[in-house]
């Protein structure tokens, strides 16, 4: 009980915090997941094929083909990007470490690669931060709050339209990842959208084409072995 | 990224080339390449990568009509289109339902390697120093492209053509890019000298 008012004033401070929207009715806190969030993460290690359509700003600038393999036991990721034409234009691993083994124009910055681990960890795990808040938004949709290890706030909301939504916000509350799931598809990876508000914005439309489970223990190898 | 595309399109350019299938030396390569006009082909493209457990299959077709208008088009899984005419090249890709041309800096250099290609037609193949060509015949035709240009050996190992010897038609092309990365093309349906619309070689809209 006696956390009872630092809890009050800490869901206050979450919802005065910049563009996070204010949970209305906090059902709970806990710095555990609660049962009842909005849960549309990996569950087990699986290797999936999007076809990615780019835009930056709202112009388009083709689509590229990505591979993720990632498992959310251990936050291990591996991904390549590839063209239409099967040249691999990209290629990291986080494990949990970055390492990049092939990074060709546009996509050859440090920057670029560590902001694609992110944002595939952002679509695919659960966030890493503790849960903060959880409850419903002035709009009756479900919402669970967190805060990462960088200190971003991360909000999973449920009820949207069919859509699961993942929203990330800086320390000051300044929304940097829209990410939109939708729970029409048979498959929650099916179709996912992304926004980034960064100094250059882009735009990310995933369109599922392959998806398998893989062993965990093939990960582990990758992890360790010397890939090239 | 562009030397890349390039690559790929050179070696399968150069390799669909009915001459090296009918001809048992180089020299009969370049009197053959000569008699091409026109030349069409479907083909399969695997992918093979450390990251993926089974190769990513690509389909798509490739056209030619001498002197030098190419269209080396992608149907699936995503869409692509590279069209050089008269020393021109774009690229095409399939974004918000429709083709949207590739305007990256890429283009350019695009141009130029096309116009080596145009050479290799019509039949100046040594003129190229960048592979070591050898030739060896078993159940099938193979010839093997090794890259002596240190950019190029970068990219990749080796080069391996199969020809069906009962045939003399190309079965496939392997472009093994590292240990763990290769490609591997392989056509059907090719066919010569016959006619293909002058429109497959325009602008896409």
């Amino acid at each position: 009980m006696k956390m009872a008012p630092f809890l009050i004033f800490l869901i206050l401070l979450l919802s005065s915090c910049g563009g996070l929207p204010a949970i209305k009715k906090p059902a709970y806190l806990s710095g555990e997941q609660h049962s009842d969030c909005p849960s549309p993460f990996l569950k087990k290690p699986l290797r999936l094929i999007h076809a990615i359509e780019m835009k930056m700003g709202k112009e388009p600038r083709g689509a590229v083909i990505g591979v993720t393999l990632a498992d959310p036991a251990t936050r291990f990721i591996s991904c390549a990007i590839l063209t239409a034409e099967g040249v691999v234009l990209f290629e990291a691993q986080a494990a949990p470490s970055l390492k990049v083994f092939r990074a060709l124009p546009p996509f050859d910055s440090l920057d670029f690669a560590q902001n694609m681990i992110d944002d595939i960890k952002l679509i695919f795990f659960a966030p890493g931060g503790k849960m903060l808040a959880g409850g419903t938004l002035e709009d009756g949709t479900e919402i669970c709050r967190y805060r990462d290890e960088g200190g971003n706030w991360i909000d999973v909301r449920a009820g949207i339209a069919e859509k699961i939504e993942i929203n990330k916000y800086s320390s000051t509350g300044i929304l940097k990842r829209q990410i939109k799931l939708d729970r029409t598809k048979g498959n929650i990876y099916q179709h996912i959208e992304l926004t980034a508000q960064e100094r250059f914005n882009y735009a990310l439309t995933m369109t599922l084409l392959e998806m398998e489970p893989v062993e965990s223990e093939l990960l582990k190898e990758d992890a360790e072995g010397d890939v090239k | 990224m562009v030397k890349k595309y390039l690559l790929i399109i050179m070696i399968v350019f150069v390799l669909l080339l009915p001459g090296w299938a009918r001809a048992a030396d180089f020299e009969q390569l370049r009197s053959d390449a000569a008699k091409i006009k026109t030349l069409q082909a479907l083909f399969v493209q695997k992918k093979q990568l450390k990251i993926l457990s089974k190769p990513l299959i690509s389909e798509g077709r490739f056209f030619y009509v001498a002197p030098d208008a190419i269209r080396w088009e992608y149907l699936k899984p995503l869409k692509s289109v590279v069209v050089f005419n008269k020393g021109e090249a774009r690229r095409y890709l399939m974004s918000g339902g429709k083709m949207v041309e590739d305007k990256s800096g890429s283009v350019q250099a695009m141009s130029i390697v096309l116009g080596e290609i145009s050479n290799w037609l019509g039949g100046k193949f040594n003129r190229n120093p960048s592979f070591q060509a050898s030739l060896k015949k078993g159940v099938n035709v193979m010839i093997t492209l090794v890259p002596v240009d240190k950019n190029m050996a970068g990219m990749m190992e080796k080069i391996e053509i199969t020809i069906a010897k009962n045939t003399m038609a190309i079965k496939s092309v392997k472009i093994i890019e590292s240990e763990n990365a290769a490609t591997i093309i392989d056509f059907r349906q090719v066919e010569i000298n016959k006619a293909i619309s002058g429109s497959l070689f325009q602008e896409i809209k």
